[in-house]
């Protein structure tokens, strides 16, 4: 699956005070390009399931800290 | 009253619960919006089921899930026995 999370980059003013994030992220989970869930998905285990917070896989978004600081620019 | 036992088998068997239960959860939204998959209504069922097998398992070992009448209780009472849901 192609990665869910997207990037722009900010204006930084050249008058801005404090130290600027010049690289922003934000997530695009499945469900916005899902209109309606098609039926007969393939699915989880159970166990799985309760772990990854889904019953289909088609709709794992993952939650990644964003404490590890991402690589800036590209 | 006889101190119930955490161990292994305990937490199995809850683990089972919560993942069956969580599969009915997101059965039953699922469902909210596809009123018409035959597929999907049969496994719901046959997870109602085996929650209803899993939870009649733990309940006859570990004491009632539920109070108010959805579960039996054995003499004495044993719905206030420790250990409580966030002793676990």
């Amino acid at each position: 699956m192609n990665d869910q999370v997207r990037y722009y980059k900010t204006f930084v003013s050249p008058l801005d005070p404090c130290p600027p994030i010049r690289v922003k992220s934000y997530s695009t989970p499945p469900q916005l390009f899902i209109p309606f869930q098609p039926p007969n998905l393939p699915q989880f285990t159970p166990f799985e399931a309760l772990k990854y917070g889904t019953l289909w896989p088609m709709l794992y978004s993952p939650y990644n800290s964003k404490n590890v600081r991402q690589e800036e620019g590209d | 009253m006889v101190a119930i036992v955490l161990n292994e088998e305990y937490y199995k068997l809850l683990h089972e619960l919560q993942a069956v239960d969580f599969v009915l959860v997101e059965l039953n939204l699922y469902l909210d919006t596809h009123p018409m998959d035959a597929n999907a209504i049969q496994q719901y069922n046959q997870y109602a089921q085996l929650r209803q097998q899993i939870a009649h398992r733990y309940e006859s070992q570990y004491g009632p899930l539920k109070n108010f009448g959805q579960s039996y209780s054995t003499t004495p009472w044993s719905w206030n026995d420790a250990p409580w849901p966030w002793q676990v």
